[in-house]
């Protein structure tokens, strides 16, 4: 515990540098406008940031690039207090109090109870993690090629389960993910896969092309489909005076606000989009124990502050599968591994021991990160909110400009901005169809490893696939998959049972 | 609709892989891993259709479908089609005049009727984002006719 403190220390030691500090401060200022901003998340966000940080330390690049994962978070919850709107998913829940809060003329104190919580928050999660990770690497290296391929399918199957409305049809989506991971040069062999006689398929489909098509393009053209009246919204800007919450606030959210950190922390440790799931579970919790649940709804402020406190504590402590395990769990943290691996990282058991500074510095930076979205945001909320008045009409045409750009710099490639813009339309359909993109996106990054994992678990046991449950860890994946494909199927039953009795 | 799509990709991915060395399990080809998803993919949306038709015809017994809410489907069009324009010319006309023509055709589609006031954003926007990206970062992005 003591030597985790230490390394702690000289994480902050790294993370204070002028370089570093000045790129987390850019990636929590970048990381609250993509949140604020309709039509960019972060996963689109971060996808587009990547090749800004082509020059830079991996140090400092990751450090800017996780700045931008939880400021975007920080950001989504302004929006859904001043307009209503979550600019993420994670601050759906966020909506349904803040805004009546807004409504009520109590913007101001919602936007504060945000930025403290969610500073408490990552406090916890900071402490969480730093005293979790290292001993969970040490009991990675156990891990073999079956336990990578039983982890990775229990990944997809969790995944499956809790986005979107329909297992098969998530599933569907992981698995079009991974054929499409296939394309390109065999990882083994090295022979040439759906590419058609294309050189540029040689490579591979390229990952930022894919996020930025799915999370960004296609979040405009949904926008573009709507009647035109309906792309221009009101903001309510609160003033900075009246930003403070009473010390009554105060009290009510504290116990919301360590309750929030506490199951976001959980939740983020799970495969899943642990940011949603987490403030849904808080905001449930805090109306479930709560002496006034008529309150709930109509303006409670337990209900922003234990959402937003999950959300962030979920988002810190989903670094632990992403460091530990070297396996993103969900597509914000996947498209961080890419970053990583572009850096030429590579995120295991081993990275704690081969890259402390990058391990140690970007964690403390992350506590930094949260420090400086507490200071330097709540005086900023009118401006993000006056940014928000930028009709969408204006906004969109200068979202596309900046993905077509920021693709073209990836690989210098007009092939790539081909390839996003196919999966634009592609998400845009998707959409339609109520299909999921996280699978696919998790999938399509993680499928290489997977496909490796389970060649080299069939060769190590000469073809015979008992390897994958003769081995007590990849057992245990194994059987926690068949709960989760089995538990829908029985609460399915048991509902209808129950209908029929009825 | 989607699951019919599904189910052909699947197919086509099996067809594919097929003619690519399958090897055995014990040292699998090239195409063993995708032929694998590709069966999958196909039992997965297989399962998917027919539970779909069997609710639409439980639905269909029981009332009309709810009709869809009609989107502008056509700006989305206008609006994928000026980006598919503007990539296939990014190289030729390069990247100022390419941003700027992108920004007037996409706010036109986007109803802005104005055209001094598009024309005069679009210019801002693309003199703005070439010296940000070009001048500042020095990312070297297409010239083109311009030669900028």
């Amino acid at each position: 515990m003591l030597e985790s403190l230490q390394h702690l220390a000289s994480g902050f030691t790294i993370a204070t540098t002028f370089y570093n500090l000045f790129y987390c401060l850019i990636g929590a200022i970048v990381g609250t406008l993509i949140g604020v901003l309709p039509g960019i998340g972060p996963i689109a966000g971060i996808a587009l940031l990547i090749p800004a940080t082509f020059g830079l330390h991996p140090t400092s690049a990751i450090i800017m690039l996780a700045g931008i994962y939880y400021g975007a978070m920080y950001g989504g919850s302004t929006t859904s207090i001043l307009l209503n709107v979550p600019g993420e998913t994670a601050s759906v829940i966020t909506c349904i109090d803040g805004y009546q809060m807004a409504q009520k003329g109590r913007a101001g104190p919602a936007l504060a109870i945000c930025a403290i919580g969610s500073f408490i928050a990552g406090t916890i999660g900071l402490f969480g993690l730093v005293f979790l990770a290292p001993p969970l690497a040490e009991a990675a290296l156990a891990f073999g090629p079956p336990e990578y391929f039983s982890l990775m399918v229990f990944g997809f199957i969790v995944l499956s389960n809790v986005t979107g409305t329909s297992l098969t049809k998530s599933l569907m989506m992981a698995v079009v993910g991974l054929i499409i991971g296939t394309i390109g040069l065999d990882p083994v062999t090295g022979d040439a896969r759906f590419t058609f006689g294309s050189i540029s398929l040689l490579g591979g489909i390229e990952f930022v092309a894919v996020a930025i098509g799915l999370f960004g393009i296609a979040e405009v053209l949904t926008n573009v489909e709507k009647p035109l009246e309906m792309l221009e919204q009101r903001v309510i800007v609160p003033r900075f005076r009246e930003l403070y919450p009473s010390l009554q606030d105060l009290k009510k959210s504290i116990t919301a606000i360590i309750r929030g950190a506490g199951i976001g922390f959980g939740v983020g440790l799970v495969p899943g989009p642990a940011p949603v799931i987490a403030t849904y579970a808080s905001y449930m919790v805090e109306k479930r124990i709560s002496k006034h649940p008529e309150e709930f709804g109509k303006g409670a402020i337990e209900g922003v502050a234990g959402p937003e406190s999950a959300n962030n504590s979920a988002c810190q402590s989903a670094f632990i599968p992403l460091f530990v395990l070297g396996i993103p769990f969900a597509p914000p943290t996947a498209i961080l591994l890419g970053a990583l691996l572009i850096h030429g990282v590579t995120p295991g058991p081993l990275l704690i021991g081969q890259h402390p500074e990058l391990f140690w510095g970007v964690i403390a930076s992350m506590y930094i990160g949260n420090f400086i979205l507490l200071i330097l945001n709540l005086p900023l909320v009118p401006l993000f909110a006056n940014i928000l008045r930028v009709p969408k009409k204006i906004l969109l045409p200068l979202i596309i400009l900046f993905c077509i750009t920021g693709q073209y710099t990836v690989n210098n490639s007009v092939f790539d901005i081909g390839i996003m813009l196919l999966f634009g339309a592609l998400g845009f359909l998707m959409r339609k169809w109520a299909y999921e993109g996280a699978p696919l996106l998790l999938a399509l990054v993680l499928g290489p490893r997977l496909e490796v994992a389970f060649r080299q678990s069939l060769m190590i046991s000469h073809g015979d696939f008992g390897v994958f449950i003769n081995r007590p860890i990849s057992m245990v994946f194994l059987l926690a998959t068949v709960l989760f494909l089995i538990i829908p199927l029985i609460r399915m039953t048991f509902k209808k049972t129950l209908k029929g009795g009825g | 609709m989607g699951g019919i799509v599904i189910f052909i990709f699947g197919a086509i991915t099996v067809l594919l892989s097929i003619r690519m060395p399958i090897g055995t399990f014990r040292m699998a080809g090239a195409g063993l891993f995708p032929l694998c998803l590709g069966i999958l993919l196909m039992a997965l949306s297989g399962i998917f259709l027919l539970r779909f038709l069997f609710k639409k015809w439980q639905s269909e017994k029981k009332e009309g479908s709810p009709s869809e809410i009609p989107g502008s489907v056509m700006q989305v069009l206008f609006f994928m089609g000026a980006m598919i324009l503007a990539t296939l010319f990014f190289k030729i006309l390069g990247y100022p005049l390419v941003s700027f023509l992108l920004m007037v055709a996409l706010l036109r589609i986007l109803g802005m009727k104005q055209w001094t006031f598009n024309i005069s954003l679009s210019l801002i926007t693309a003199i703005v984002s070439y010296f940000l990206f070009v001048q500042w970062l020095k990312i070297p992005l297409p010239k083109g006719w311009l030669g900028l």
